[in-house]
């Protein structure tokens, strides 16, 4: 379970990242978070990945109150998250299947688990028959997919999303859309930023709008509201 | 943290010196000469005290009678010179009669219009004494000052003054070289802990993704660590090697010189039974810069 409460961020620079921004998002759901570049929605996930602290209010995540957290308690609460990234961020010289070991090694899983439990995310993501391929060798939807196996290998409780599909041709983003709900559908709380209109409209999810910072609208099956 | 990750981590660290050829090599040179610097500084330092030391347990308190003393007041000193030889505190001595010290006056001044209408009656008879400690010679001359006998017009020779000149200025050498010392190292920090930074630049993608799926700063920081360690030993070892065979040039240069020089007791001492010694000080040594490197590396440039 996500919570903000009232939380502002604005950065030294004196960007105002988030604003008064209170919000609820309960186990098992799927949100977009949807707005314009600078409208905050990545101030909004990095609140939550305690990538950045909020200047006021308060934030918890899993149980963690992130907003007055102890350094030492950062790696606990990222390992009961998953993220992927627009631009996919993996291991240029490890292959499939070692991207994906690497986030079991780096929280000292063992080496049985690894075994078992690495080819068990590549089948989630359908990716079984890549595991001895080099991200080069892989087209961008397999790159995200191999991405959101590392993100998910560790069996986090919330898979955070930043813009997965924006690097991708739209029949590959559907696809990835359609893996994200199937991940959903699993139990694990899905946040998704995004500027896809077509998607965001299509599945018919709960849609978080942030304007300059603000939560203009929290619609329960929403849609892109385009104001231009 | 498990032993398999150690091993891991550790790896990652020696997988970046390789990775990182010429800033590696850049630092191990400077970590290597800064140890060397401070090896062949020291080594002759610690020479240096064990000669001064040699040379003033070879020193002479030379104390020259009055021209017109008597027997007897030459018998009460030399008496006083075999009761410290009981005592310990004289270890041997040499007496010079009149004639003896005329002959060496003949021999030293050849001009015979110098000596004309001197004989030995003129000279003085004078001993020559040799302490065990040379610390009890302010107390001996002291004492021997006493007698009537005794010439104190010109004082009572002794080197000493000349020899307490040399140790302060090996004192203030010293100085100059923990300056040195200092300055060096901190360059070899720098130099280590930028070359950890470009490690972190290159490994900043691994450093993201470890930090999103939860490892601990430990395991981010390791293989830097690692890195400037090794650096730092590597560049220790190669120093030492440097050091002994420079040392052993040194050596014996300097040793055929001081013997070519009359010098029969100076002498530069052996590399081999400090060899131990001088490894462990410069791994130790190598091994802190390393790890100061990294960590200020670490401190700014990795945030966990």
């Amino acid at each position: 379970m996500i919570r903000f409460v009232d939380a502002t961020k604005i950065y030294s620079n004196g960007v105002v990242g988030l604003k008064n921004v209170t919000v609820r998002i309960e186990k098992g759901e799927f949100v977009f978070v949807i707005g314009a570049s600078g409208a905050g929605k990545s101030t909004f996930l990095k609140l939550i990945m305690h990538e950045e602290s909020p200047t006021s209010g308060e934030v918890y995540v899993n149980g963690y109150s992130v907003h007055n957290m102890p350094r030492s308690e950062v790696p606990h609460l990222r390992r009961s998250l998953g993220v992927v990234f627009q631009d996919f961020r993996l291991l240029p010289n490890k292959t499939a299947f070692e991207n994906v070991a690497f986030a079991m090694q780096m929280v000292e899983a063992s080496p049985r688990e690894i075994r078992r439990q690495v080819p068990l995310a590549l089948g989630l993501v359908g990716l079984s028959k890549k595991a001895k391929a080099y991200p080069n060798q892989l087209s961008g939807g397999e790159q995200q997919r191999v991405a959101l196996a590392r993100a998910l290998v560790n069996n986090p409780s919330v898979l955070i999303a930043d813009e997965p599909t924006g690097n991708l041709d739209p029949k590959t983003s559907w696809e990835i859309m359609q893996l994200l709900e199937e991940i959903n559908q699993r139990g694990t709380t899905v946040i998704v930023a995004t500027h896809e209109k077509d998607i965001v409209d299509a599945m018919k999810k709960r849609v978080l709008i942030l304007e300059h910072g603000e939560l203009k609208s929290d619609e329960k099956k929403g849609i892109y509201i385009n104001e231009d | 943290m498990k032993i398999r990750t150690i091993r891991l981590l550790v790896k990652e660290g020696t997988y970046n010196i390789y990775k990182n050829k010429l800033m590696t090599t850049a630092s191990i040179i400077t970590v290597s000469i800064t140890l060397f610097f401070l090896g062949i500084v020291l080594l002759l330092a610690i020479n240096l005290t064990s000669n001064i030391e040699v040379m003033k347990r070879d020193l002479d308190i030379t104390v020259f009678l009055k021209v017109s003393a008597s027997d007897f007041e030459r018998e009460e000193v030399a008496a006083y010179i075999e009761r410290k030889i009981q005592e310990g505190v004289v270890s041997q001595y040499r007496f010079e009669s009149r004639e003896q010290a005329f002959e060496n006056i003949k021999n030293d001044i050849k001009n015979e219009a110098l000596l004309k209408g001197l004989t030995s009656a003129n000279m003085p008879e004078s001993f020559y004494i040799k302490l065990t400690d040379p610390a009890l010679s302010d107390q001996v001359i002291t004492e021997i000052s006493q007698f009537s006998g005794v010439n104190t017009e010109y004082g009572i020779g002794y080197n000493k003054d000349r020899l307490e000149r040399l140790e302060g200025l090996l004192k203030a050498f010293n100085y100059i070289f923990i300056f040195l010392l200092a300055v060096l190292s901190v360059v070899a920090i720098f130099l280590i802990s930028n070359t950890i930074r470009l490690t972190v630049y290159a490994r900043r993608r691994e450093i993201e993704i470890m930090k999103y799926v939860g490892a601990l700063d430990s395991f981010i920081r390791l293989p830097f660590i690692v890195e400037g360690l090794l650096i730092g030993l590597i560049g220790a070892v190669i120093s030492y090697f440097m050091t002994h065979y420079a040392y052993e040039w040194l050596q014996h240069m300097l040793n055929s010189i001081l013997l070519n020089l009359g010098y029969t007791t100076l002498r530069m001492m052996e590399f081999a039974p400090v060899a131990f010694q001088v490894f462990v000080i410069y791994a130790i040594f190598g091994v802190v810069i390393g790890g100061i490197g990294s960590m200020v590396s670490v401190r700014k440039h990795l945030n966990v």
